[in-house]
């Protein structure tokens, strides 16, 4: 019985982020293609085994591409990555056990799977991060190989461009449970195209920024409950 | 690029997403109340980072229609009526530009 309503959740979870899970597919596929003249088969595979952060991975590329040394990329690991630290953050309260349990989940974390995770009922959020992060984690590793081997997915390129936007909306919506945080969310959108169009060298840590600026005014009753959260 | 240096920056990234997760204390109080008003505006902001390239434009048209029309559907606060929302905007957008 147990494990049926397991096997249920689970697949509830796929469902929810199969269109990331897809859209994360075609991108690996094109990571891998960029990457694998530039470092190799076996780092290219090795980077997104071990890395596992698109957005990180497709910047070394360009890095790469532009003669950077070690120490640009280091820092544009340290930068980039900042806003995992905030997501973290933001998700301790939802996630329970032993510090080595979440630290196993910690691999887990990324833009989608945070979303995920935020938008799952309060006691569904360890089991969310765990099962989403597991299913993204293969779609990069596999389309990383098919990339590595010359796959080409021009067609369907663009589609999955559109998904990113399409799923920060989806779950900016779930997530903004009042008129308040409506109004943050406004705020935040905001704030962030104004740094990426007059600060782009910051443009990464805008989602941080921007959300932070923005969620400090107000009162504790202010915050988003679990009860209000659907999926 | 080294096999360590692939393997600082995996450390390096691991350790930004375990450092809250696993490492640091349950935040509190007022903390704990402004990070839970945190995730609606992220994800508006990396929904409008994703729209605006590098080079400081807009994103193809397809994918600002496919984006205005989850926009558009986002009172229903359905993930599924987002996503298909976006694709038949996607679609109208690629029929359009």
């Amino acid at each position: 019985m147990a494990s049926s309503e397991s096997a249920t959740a689970i697949r509830g979870i796929l469902i929810t982020s199969l269109p990331a899970v897809g859209a994360i597919a075609v991108f690996g596929t094109l990571y891998g293609t960029a990457a694998q003249p530039l470092i190799g088969t076996p780092l290219t595979i090795a980077s997104s085994m071990f890395v596992f952060s698109g957005a990180l991975q497709f910047a070394i590329v360009g890095l790469l591409s532009a003669g950077a040394a070690a120490p640009a990329l280091l820092l544009t690991a340290g930068t980039l990555n900042l806003r995992h630290v905030v997501m973290g953050a933001v998700l301790r309260p939802r996630i329970g056990g032993s510090r080595v349990r979440r630290a196993g989940l910690a691999f887990t974390l990324l833009d989608e799977t945070f979303g995920f995770a935020v938008a799952a009922p309060e006691e569904a959020a360890e089991r969310t991060l765990f099962v989403s992060g597991i299913f993204c984690y293969l779609a990069w590793q596999v389309g990383t190989v098919l990339g590595v081997l010359g796959a080409g997915l021009s067609g369907v390129e663009r589609l999955a461009d559109a998904i990113f936007p399409v799923l920060f909306i989806g779950l900016a919506s779930l997530a903004a449970t009042t008129g308040t945080l409506v109004l943050r969310a406004i705020g935040a959108a905001a704030l962030t195209a104004g740094v990426a169009l007059f600060l782009p060298d910051i443009r990464a840590l805008a989602p941080v920024i921007a959300g932070a600026l923005v969620a400090l005014p107000g009162s504790s009753g202010d915050a988003s409950s679990s009860e209000e959260h659907q999926s | 690029m080294s096999p360590l240096l692939v393997a600082a920056i995996a450390l390096i990234t691991y350790g930004s997403r375990a450092a809250a997760l696993a490492f640091l204390p349950r935040p509190d109080g007022r903390l704990e109340a402004v990070l839970g008003r945190m995730p609606a505006p992220i994800f508006a902001s990396l929904a409008t980072l994703t729209l605006i390239t590098e080079e400081g434009t807009l994103t193809g048209g397809p994918i600002l229609v496919a984006s205005l029309v989850a926009l558009l559907v986002s009172p229903k606060r359905s993930l599924a009526v987002a996503l298909v929302g976006g694709i038949v905007g996607f679609a109208i957008g690629t029929l359009l530009f």
